[in-house]
């Protein structure tokens, strides 16, 4: 008898303490990352990740890349007649007053300032360019709406460059107000999805180290391009193999900063690694838009018309 | 044998102990929260993870019953299947022209959804369209739903806001904690979402209020209230059940639907070269 009273006491004991446990299952528990010694110490989300949480902007007049004499900015454009579209240098958006910064070059390695394409890659963006007005498949995957791309999406472009950064239990999350893309990185530590599975934005994993949000992206599909805008000039339209291998890195320096910087290396598209740094910028006053890309893309369907218009017409557009 | 009486009262007290250890910690009006609900650190129920609906209510939020679907070649698997109605009374209040109305948009369904091009699902069908979405909750601040549905997403921004400064497809979404509810109010919405592949529809005078309330580890009820004076003649409800994501690498995945509508819509402006690859679904085209 008192054994079966322990018995049941043990039990009772048991299905308590398991209720517990998984009461407090999801509770965030401390980490003490190591910390390098700097000025500013990031604040701590109660998980214990570093807190870059806010709505950011990475307005800018620094061009992607270092200008070359030989370089050909209507073409990179879509716009080789240089009648339509912008073909600035930077990244101005002068619906805002803000006080932009002008350097050299986002891209910061190779020294030169200069991403080291391949030539059937540029030969690639040329025709793509060129040809517009054929198949939407020569389009960026920016302007068929389906993604700006990882890290295609964090380069700054003219309008809409607000990006929101939300944590929470083992996740970061950034939201991107150019066509809405919300990216969640688990920090979990578990692998990558299966070398079958391939995505436009690749496979993103995270880690911190001390300050730093260290993310790792692979599994690209071979469809997506470094789909920047026009203002990115000999990068825009340039493809991306399943090769990519993207690793960025988040480290807030202060209260209105973090230092973004990213490298890219796809040894089928470029001929060495590159990396582009820039800043991330807080502003809170600023509000992210709902951009629904897709649901107004004229552009697209115009475009294709206008080609099946000239076939049908050709002496008349030859004049235009 | 004796012993597992024994157990069984041991069980019984076990039962009885969280029975009141839940009456004692959360007495919230008309519900029995489950002690087993873990908490974030500032205290709210912790609603993270991915949820997915079951059901049919992505094809009809009403009472159906199975048909055909609309592609002949695809036979039995694109046929709908039935389903219960999650529409409290099974009856959507509609105003005479609307229910007209309603009715034209069931009989062009491929022609009128915005599910067909891939366009952003609207608030609350990003709910339960059939893909998973995640909760992720930050520490006293806004909460991200994200749905792998054509990467849309909203933000749910906690406390005040400001009056919306367009109409958008997502809405406008404002969060507060009712007891352990997170309660929803959108608007700012245009007309262009539906509620389902049946032709349920609403105007940009829509107001979402939606209920999301954790029963168990991985069970939430969605309980939503629908107003929109234009299009109905009294508020009406639809509940139904969101259930956790157990896959130990659970993940939402890319699909970015706007790749599988281009010939859709676009196919009859491309540039013919003579080798284009056969199209399976040539009959759909659009409009």
């Amino acid at each position: 008898m008192r054994i079966r009273g322990l018995l049941s006491l043990a039990i009772a004991t048991i299905l308590i303490s398991a209720c517990v446990r998984v009461a407090g299952q999801d509770q965030p528990t401390e980490t003490n990352g190591a910390e390098p010694a700097t000025k500013w110490t990031a604040p701590r989300t109660p998980d214990g990740q570093p807190d870059i949480q806010g709505i950011w902007t990475n307005y800018t007049n620094t061009p992607f890349e270092v200008f070359d004499e030989k370089d050909n900015p209507a073409l990179y454009s879509g716009d080789p007649d240089g009648a339509g579209r912008g073909t600035g240098p930077g990244f101005i958006n002068d619906s805002f007053e803000r006080k932009l910064t002008k350097g050299r070059s986002l891209v910061v390695d190779p020294p030169n300032g200069r991403v080291p394409i391949m030539p059937w890659a540029e030969e690639k963006r040329n025709y793509r360019l060129g040809h517009i007005q054929d198949d939407w498949v020569n389009f960026t995957p920016w302007e068929r709406c389906i993604t700006r791309g990882v890290p295609g999406g964090i380069f700054p472009t003219g309008y809409g460059s607000g990006y929101q950064i939300l944590q929470g239990p083992g996740y970061v999350s950034i939201v991107y107000e150019m066509i809405h893309e919300a990216r969640i990185i688990p920090l979990d530590g578990r692998p990558h999805v299966g070398s079958g599975i391939r995505l436009w934005n690749g496979d993103s994993r995270g880690r911190w180290e001390g300050n730093t949000l260290v993310v790792d992206i692979t599994n690209y599909n071979d469809k997506g391009n470094l789909a920047t805008n026009a203002a990115s000039q000999r990068v825009r339209s340039i493809p991306q193999s399943e090769d990519l291998h993207v690793v960025e890195r988040f480290t807030r320096v202060d209260e209105k900063t973090i230092n973004y910087e990213v490298v890219v290396e796809d040894p089928k598209v470029y001929t060495a690694p590159w990396k582009v740094a820039m800043s991330l910028n807080r502003e809170p006053q600023y509000e992210l838009f709902e951009y629904a890309c897709h649901e107004g893309n004229h552009a697209v369907p115009n475009t294709l018309s206008a080609g099946r218009a000239k076939d049908r017409a050709p002496a008349r557009a030859g004049t235009q | 044998m004796n012993w597992l009486k024994g157990a069984s009262i041991a069980v019984v007290s076990a039962g009885l102990a969280l029975g009141i250890s839940q009456m004692v910690r959360q007495p919230v009006e008309g519900q029995v929260p489950d002690v087993r609900i873990s908490r974030t650190a500032d205290g709210k129920p912790d609603l993270n993870g991915i949820w997915q609906a079951m059901g049919t209510a992505h094809w009809d939020l009403q009472d159906h019953h199975a048909r055909s679907g609309p592609v002949l070649e695809l036979g039995a698997t694109a046929a709908v299947p039935a389903g219960l109605s999650v529409v409290e009374g099974n009856e959507i209040p509609y105003q005479p022209w609307a229910a007209a109305r309603k009715k034209e948009n069931y009989e062009n369904w491929l022609s009128r959804d915005p599910e067909v091009k891939c366009y952003l699902p609207g608030i609350p069908r990003a709910t339960y369209v059939p893909y998973p979405f995640q909760i992720l909750q930050t520490h006293n601040n806004d909460i991200l739903m994200a749905y792998e549905y054509a990467s849309a997403s909203r933000i749910i921004k906690m406390g005040k806001t400001e009056p919306p400064p367009v109409d958008t497809w997502m809405g406008q979404s404002t969060g507060r904690w009712d007891g352990d509810t997170l309660v929803v109010d959108t608007i700012g919405f245009n007309d262009q979402t539906w509620f389902d592949r049946a032709g349920n529809f609403h105007s940009e005078a829509l107001h979402v209020t939606e209920r999301f309330t954790r029963k168990s580890p991985h069970l939430l009820d969605y309980e939503v209230t629908i107003e929109d004076p234009k299009v109905f003649t009294r508020p009406w409800k639809i509940r139904m059940p969101l259930y956790r994501r157990q896959d130990q690498n659970a993940q939402l995945m890319e699909f970015k639907c706007v790749e599988f509508v281009e010939e859709l819509m676009y196919g009859q402006l491309r540039k013919k070269t003579g080798d284009e690859k056969p199209f399976a679904a040539a009959r759909m085209r659009w409009p």
